[in-house]
């Protein structure tokens, strides 16, 4: 980062970011980073346990009856694209174009609403087709980890929106680039997450039934004990 | 940048010359943006961002037409596909929306080692509780200690015998005494033991004082009706292969029950409960009396 903003534009204002540390890295990129890391971590015992309990409830809905593929791909793609505004945003920043900054911020926060919208509606739906939290374990499993995707996401909508204002209020150097590029690393990491949930719980976990008496898992088992003897 | 307007036009140029500068270095490396080796601190700009989305987009769609077949929805033949495709979009995200791949590599390491730390929690919990244990149910339910008493041979593991090597139907009387010895409550027979506790049927079915399940139809008085479901069973028969083949018979409201219960939910548990035949003439014996 450092010696990022020599090679571009004459920066938009002082540098204020650019002060030694021992890495190079700045401290508050570095934080985001250990941060992401560490949420790794965290969705994936969320992910582990809904694939822990795949395909285990004994009674319905199951997600056979009541995923819907083709709405979620369009979320899916709504939200990859979102990251694509996103990084226009971090770019218009770095040039130190604060208007198209603020579009670019918009539009993220229009497809990251959209988003929520989808899964509002889908959330609602579930629960008037009788899927709530407690009715087995896939509602309880797939709603704690959607649910905390979408709150991710929600925090990441406040965030945006405060650099918006921030930068419609304030145009002499607020944010900085560094702020705008810390809230797109939250952002692309929320994105990704989604990608991982939305192949396994969606495309692979989307058409599951009642359990069967050969479990996937023990049917995975088993092709690999085959493999080896 | 302030926005006085006497300044505007000034830093517009000046913005416009910068931006061209930028565009003509990034139009120098659109390949090596993406495939390259560059220099840290590089960064793309609408044309490689935008090739990126549409690359991305495109895989998601190849992801869903993937699972349009109904043949391929939900079969094994998907999954390496779907999930080598969705690694492509992961990866490709990180490293050049969050632009990783110009960064310290400091950042790559402390990203890689928070994303390999979830991979492996995952992988344990997968391995654990999915794969080496069939179901989590079947790990758990024979090991349920009843509430009150502790059954000593509850995990003796007995295969369950097919229904033509079922063994005459015994006399409740003899079988009494193979009870499990410290199992029986005084007052309750080794067949509500194993009703309540290990067999889980109460998880499902009530019985007044004994258990309060609701999946199942209520079994008070089940002795006095069980006669009547299938012509030409005794009740005796008819308990005995509802534990056995719960599915080949489906009660409902046809038998005068207040609804219609699912086929194969109590098929599709007890497929993870092991009852040796002793258990099985217990929990007859006990149901018999149910009148
Ligand atoms: C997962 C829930 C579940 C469990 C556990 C379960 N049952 Fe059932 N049982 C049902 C359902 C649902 C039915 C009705 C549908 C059918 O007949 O298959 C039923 C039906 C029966 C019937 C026939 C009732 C009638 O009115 O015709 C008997 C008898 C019975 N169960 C006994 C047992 C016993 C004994 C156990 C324990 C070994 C047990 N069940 C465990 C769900 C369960």
């Amino acid at each position: 980062m450092a010696h990022a903003d020599t090679t571009h534009a004459p920066p938009a204002h002082p540098p204020a970011h650019e002060e030694e540390t021992t890495t190079g890295i700045n401290h508050r990129k570095l934080l985001m980073w250990v941060f992401l890391g560490s949420d790794c971590l965290f969705f994936g015992s969320l992910i582990a346990t809904y694939m822990v309990y795949r395909g285990q409830s004994i009674v319905g809905p199951y997600p056979r009856d009541i995923i819907d593929v083709p709405i979620t791909t369009v979320s899916t793609f709504v939200l990859l694209m979102s990251s694509f505004t996103m990084v226009m945003g971090v770019a218009a920043a770095r040039s130190g174009n604060q208007k198209r900054l603020i579009q670019w911020l918009v539009l993220t926060i229009i497809l990251g609403g959209t988003f929520i919208g989808f899964q509002v509606y889908e959330f609602n739906l579930f629960r008037v087709e009788g899927l709530r939290y407690e009715t087995n374990l896939f509602s309880s499993t797939f709603f704690t980890l959607t649910g905390f995707h979408g709150a991710h996401v929600t925090l990441g909508l406040f965030w945006l929106a405060c650099l918006a204002i921030m930068a419609a209020r304030n145009p002499a150097g607020r944010p900085s680039d560094l702020d705008v590029d810390i809230a797109g690393l939250y952002w692309h990491f929320v994105d990704i997450v989604w990608i991982v949930i939305f192949t396994l719980l969606y495309l692979i976990g989307g058409f599951d039934g009642p359990p069967e008496a050969g479990h996937a898992a023990v049917q995975g088992w088993n092709w690999v004990t085959g493999l080896i003897s | 940048m302030s926005t006085n307007p006497g300044q505007e036009a000034v830093l517009a140029q000046q913005e416009h010359a910068a931006h061209d500068e930028h565009a003509a270095h990034e139009d120098a490396g659109i390949s090596q943006f993406f495939f390259g080796r560059v220099p840290e601190g590089v960064h793309g700009g609408l044309k490689q961002y935008s090739l990126l989305a549409i690359f991305l987009g495109i895989i998601t769609l190849v992801e869903f037409l993937i699972i349009v077949p109904e043949g391929l929805q939900g079969s094994g033949v998907v999954i390496a596909p779907l999930v080598i495709l969705s690694v492509i979009k992961f990866f490709c995200v990180v490293a050049f929306f969050m632009h990783l791949k110009f960064e310290n590599p400091l950042l790559w390491q402390i990203f890689v080692a928070g994303l390999v730390l979830g991979l492996i929690v995952a992988l344990s919990l997968v391995l654990l509780f999915g794969v080496f244990r069939p179901t989590p149910r079947a790990f758990s339910e024979p090991r349920i200690e009843p509430f009150e008493h502790h059954v000593e041979d509850a995990h003796a593991v007995i295969e369950r015998p097919l229904p033509d090597e079922l063994p005459p139907p015994a006399n409740p009387a003899d079988l009494a005494p193979a009870a499990p010895a410290g199992g029986a409550a005084a007052g309750a027979s080794p067949g509500q033991t194993l009703f309540v506790g290990t067999a889980a049927c109460a998880s499902c079915h009530t019985i007044q004082g004994v258990a309060q399940g609701v999946l199942g139809p209520p079994l008070d008085g089940i002795a006095s009706v069980a006669g009547n479901r299938i012509s030409g069973y005794s009740a005796e028969e008819y308990i005995r292969e509802s534990i056995l083949e719960p599915d080949a018979y489906t009660a409902g409201s046809a038998d005068g029950l207040s609804q219609d219960y699912q086929e194969g939910l109590m098929s599709a548990t007890m497929a993870g409960i092991v009852l040796s035949d002793e258990d099985v003439e217990a929990l007859v014996e006990f149901l018999l009396q149910l009148r």
